[in-house]
């Protein structure tokens, strides 16, 4: 998929840069973003969440012109412009745990100032209903389960329909029928909305992304779709018998092989059990970070 | 069910014709037959709304006797809702500062020089409230909230609101009771140092984290009085000498009017 490369894509970014210190948490990342969903793919501190919170308006940018829904983070009034039409899930968000549900909903809802309290309240039903909560809203947030505080963080996210959602770690802690329900309503979402995931979890990227961005060290690595990166890999994935001796990451299978990553493309002759396989996104990934690792 | 409805009297009910015996007859039958039912048409927007209605009430958050004071004051009740649904972020500092303050009193009154202790601890209490009401590490709910429209200098000027307010009433009470008192104007001679400490620091925190911005006020208060205290020549109520007064009285206009250009753009 290419980008919508112009200053009028809810997402618009050219040379950001975030400093923390002397450490480039973002070094130069050109992004333009359209509607869809995007995957943010990237090792702990690669910038993921520094990009996230940049686009989110939580963190000024140090260097580099960032626009987000045709606006400018930086001034005061457009960025609350930004914030009214913007839905956010922060990485571990955390609550008031004497609210109930329903309580730190309409919070939320009357700090986005999403109108009169009836159609506060009936925005609020409505998506506790898209997160499968409505029965408990009545509940206190300290005796909801992880999973369900991540629904309901999503909840308070999705309210006042965003036109770009920011989904920071949006599956930890949700159990697959859980993740099935979650991908359902953020492609439902992404028909009209832009939504950017940032996520380690590659089958989520899989199952919902129409295109994928790699960060590694606040760069952007790789931006395309996630058959173009699988293409990349393709020649670069084996699985053999015996513990291999070379490879970027290799890791032992369930049937006792071993699948190995290297840089190398296959050797049309492959040397003794070896075969070449077909490359997962997954697979991919770990080519494209170069990770040194073995996992057995 | 022996009985039903006859076509001339469901008519008569649907327009509202029937006299009101009559009336309570026809919906105690409908209550238990429902083939008379089905004949009644339903007013399916007005079902509709009675049910959202319903719902609502059950759903509503119960407001609390502090929330419905100040809409009855009137406060828009969403304004209300903002100020009074957090108030576990201010309950322990509020038990602090009765500690404080009353350690500062009995101070007062059974030491010598004790009164000192209450003009160093009056325009701090303040201070100290409206750097604890605001921002990440000390607002649980501060990275849910904290791109949301309102979230910013709004809420950060709402909760200093908040937090100001008791803190002013309980150091006014403070002073009244302090052993040289006293006419409420002697009584508030804290006043003008503490709004202007607590402005310096909703200023400041332009620059840095709210809590951070606090310290920094705060340490600059305890190192003036102790450089006054450590000096012979000036004493240290000349900090709140009716001349000081006036520069604390000019300073505040100037960090409000910052204050103020700066919310206005928002």
């Amino acid at each position: 998929m290419s980008a919508p490369a112009t200053a009028t894509a809810p997402v618009h970014a050219r040379g950001l840069v975030r400093r923390y210190g002397s450490r480039n948490a973002l070094d130069g990342v050109d992004l333009d973003l359209g509607a869809g969903v995007t995957g943010l793919l990237g090792r702990n501190g690669a910038g993921k969440t520094t990009l996230l919170r940049s686009l989110a308006t939580d963190l000024d940018v140090s260097a580099g012109r960032l626009r987000v829904l045709g606006r400018d983070p930086g001034d005061a009034a457009e960025r609350t412009e930004i914030r009214r039409r913007l839905g956010y899930l922060p990485q571990s968000p955390e609550f008031y745990p004497h609210f109930t549900a329903f309580a730190l909903l309409d919070y939320v809802a009357v700090l986005k100032e999403l109108g009169g309290r009836r159609a506060r309240h009936d925005e609020i039903r409505r998506s506790l209903d898209r997160v499968g909560l409505t029965a408990r809203r009545h509940t206190r947030v300290r005796r909801l389960s992880g999973g369900m505080r991540q629904r309901l963080a999503l909840a308070a996210a999705l309210m006042g329909d965003p036109e770009l959602l920011l989904l920071d770690e949006p599956t930890i802690g949700l159990d697959p029928e859980q993740r099935i329900l979650f991908r359902n309503l953020v492609s439902e979402l992404a028909v009209r909305s832009t939504v950017v995931l940032s996520t380690h979890q590659i089958e989520d990227v899989s199952a919902l992304c129409q295109r994928v961005v790699c960060l590694d060290r606040g760069r952007v690595v790789f931006d395309g779709t996630p058959a173009t990166l699988i293409g990349r890999a393709r020649g670069h994935v084996w699985e053999q018998t015996g513990r291999p001796r070379d490879g970027v990451t290799t890791w032992r299978l369930a049937d006792g092989r071993y699948r190995v990553l290297t840089t190398e493309r296959n050797d049309p002759a492959p040397p003794g059990d070896r075969s070449a396989v077909e490359p997962t996104l997954e697979d991919a990934y770990l080519l494209l970070t170069g990770v040194e690792r073995s996992a057995r | 069910m022996s009985w039903h409805l006859t076509p001339a009297q469901v008519d008569e009910y649907v327009s509202s014709t029937v006299d009101d015996v009559t009336a309570m007859s026809v919906e105690a039958h409908l209550m238990h037959c429902p083939p008379c039912r089905s004949l009644v048409p339903a007013d399916e927007a007005w079902l509709a709304d009675s049910w959202a209605d319903l719902r609502d009430i059950v759903d509503r958050p119960r407001v609390g006797l502090l929330e419905r004071a100040l809409t009855a004051l009137g406060l828009r009740q969403t304004t209300a809702r903002l100020l009074t649904a957090t108030p576990q972020l201010y309950r322990a500092w509020l038990v602090a500062t009765v500690v404080v303050l009353a350690a500062a009193l009995l101070s007062a009154h059974h030491l010598p020089r004790g009164s000192l202790l209450f003009a160093f601890t009056a325009p701090v209490v303040p201070l100290v409230g409206v750097a604890v009401a605001y921002g990440r590490g000390v607002d649980p709910a501060h990275t849910l909230t904290s791109v949301t429209p309102l979230a910013g200098q709004r809420l950060l000027f709402l909760r200093s609101c908040a937090v100001l307010v008791p803190a002013l009433v309980m150091c006014t009470a403070a002073a009244l009771l302090m052993p040289s008192p006293t006419t409420l104007w002697n009584a508030g001679f804290w006043l003008l140092p503490s709004l202007t400490l607590v402005a310096g620091s909703l200023v400041l925190s332009r620059w840095m984290h709210l809590s951070a911005a606090g310290a920094a006020v705060g340490g600059l208060w305890v190192l003036a009085m102790v450089l006054f205290a450590a000096t012979d020549q000036i004493s240290v109520l000349e900090l709140f000498a009716p001349v000081s007064q006036l520069w604390w009285a000019a300073a505040l206009a100037a960090l409000v009017g910052a204050i103020v250009l700066r919310v206005r753009p928002a």
